[in-house]
């Protein structure tokens, strides 16, 4: 490898950013000797980073990442606390909030089951949704539409169910600008399951 | 560039880059490939559908200098009823995981292809923890590992079900006087009895057999340590598995 072949310090610097998703061995070269040419932007960045680290933390209620702990979903007066909404990621919340259609809660599983991984239900943020059930008349599973995804929506409705919360699946079926003809038999086969009438 | 088919099962998905998925294929003609597939976490891809777990797709990949690539993937066939069953995908990727842990890359092995897409069907009208010890079953058979149920297999002595120890040292059932300070797992007199007729019987006829959760723990648990042993790797879906099981 290339980086056998520089100072220690900037060959950390390439390992470190090639440890990112998305990041490859020549990328990280290329990023790592723009930050050495470009001192102001490294150090802004760097400040950054310890910033984000030192003031972003998990909500302890729901899991989604958050300045003020609860976070602002959390300790909102108008939200509906009726309706939970159980979403993989963070940036799924972004997502949800965009639309402007959900006024209720979320909770954040940062994950879903993966067996062949090892991610079972306790490397989930599982065990605090239990705590939250009190006065939640729905939960809505908006985990994406995977075999694993399904698989957590399905656990979740069985440890769920007998505690009497009703257990919703958010409809999948063809995205938007999707062409039927192109379509597989899952996503069809979701898309006829969630029909409305007209 | 180099292209070519495979006619293969999605044994394995992981994330990958940014909207990439880094697939494992178990393949008919050539075994075990990788081969990254670009693009299919955008909604809009129209290889998302192939590209699942578990899907029986005709795959076109490209021969890439480290990485092979996705070029077209047609779906044959994606196991709807895994999706639709907790159970049924703990199994399968009990399946998917033992497959994978016991093969190497680009080594054709048809029989167990044939296997493994037979039991994928099968997972719809079996309990789906049997098919899950029936196909290990078979797959150690296909591999030289099945281990010997009948005798002892150091003395041959007859081991009866209140004393049966299976050891992966010894490739089979030990009887308390040769079992000595190996590692074993024991089995009752009804475990080993379902064990000797799920390696063998038809797989049709897999769906009459019936077992309670003591029973199915005691042969799950003994068939994850003895693969374990034999393919030197760790069965996380097998173990994360069992604790699922209600
Ligand atoms: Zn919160
Ligand atoms: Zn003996």
């Amino acid at each position: 490898m290339d980086y056998l072949y520089y100072p220690q310090a900037l060959s950390d610097l390439i390992i470190s950013f090639s440890r990112l998703p998305g990041v490859g061995p020549k990328t990280a070269g290329r990023l790592a000797f723009y930050l050495l040419q470009h001192s102001d932007d490294a150090e802004q960045l760097a400040r950054t980073i310890t910033t984000a680290l030192r003031e972003i933390r998990q909500c302890t209620v729901c899991g989604n990442y958050t300045e003020a702990d609860p976070c602002k979903i959390c300790a909102g007066e108008r939200r509906d606390r009726t309706v939970l909404c159980i979403v993989e990621q963070p940036r799924d919340v972004v997502a949800l909030e965009k639309t402007r259609e959900f006024k209720g809660i979320y909770h954040v599983l940062h994950g879903v089951l993966s067996p062949m991984e090892g991610i079972g239900p306790e490397q989930l943020n599982l065990a605090n949704l239990l705590k939250r059930l009190d006065n939640v008349k729905e939960v809505i599973i908006a985990v994406n539409p995977s075999v694993e995804g399904e698989a957590t929506a399905l656990y979740i409705a069985r440890i769920l169910k007998p505690l009497g919360t009703k257990v919703t699946r958010i409809a999948h079926g063809l995205p938007v600008g999707g062409d039927l003809e192109y379509a597989d038999e899952v996503t069809i086969t979701r898309a006829l399951e969630g029909r409305r009438q007209l | 560039m180099a292209v070519y088919k495979a006619d293969a099962i999605v044994i394995r998905s992981r994330e990958y880059g940014e909207a990439d998925k880094l697939l494992t294929l178990f393949s008919r003609e050539r075994g075990k490939l990788e081969a990254v597939a670009k693009g299919v976490r955008k909604p809009k891809s129209t290889q998302r559908g192939g590209t699942q777990l578990f899907t029986y797709a005709d795959f076109l990949l490209y021969k890439g200098k480290s990485l092979d690539t996705v070029n077209q993937v047609h779906p044959r066939e994606s196991f709807i009823h895994l999706w639709d069953d907790f159970d049924r995908t703990i199994a399968a990727s009990g399946i998917a995981e033992l497959l994978d842990i016991s093969t190497t890359r680009d080594q054709p092995e048809p029989e167990l292809f044939t296997l493994t897409l037979g039991f994928l069907f099968l997972l719809k009208y079996v309990d789906p923890y049997i098919a899950q010890a029936s196909y290990a079953l078979r797959l150690l058979n296909i591999h030289g590992y099945l281990p010997g149920l009948n005798n002892c297999v150091e003395c041959g002595a007859t081991v009866s079900g209140t004393q049966a120890f299976l050891s992966a040292e010894a490739g089979g059932l030990l009887c308390s006087s040769c079992k000595n300070n190996e590692t074993v797992t024991m089995l009752n007199g009804g475990g080993l009895a379902l064990m000797r007729r799920l390696k063998s019987v038809e797989i049709d006829k897999l769906d009459r057999f019936r077992w309670n959760k003591k029973m199915r723990l005691e042969i799950l648990g003994s068939l994850c340590y003895f693969c374990e042993n034999k393919f030197e790797r760790k069965l996380k879906a097998w173990r994360s598995g069992s604790e699922l099981i209600v």
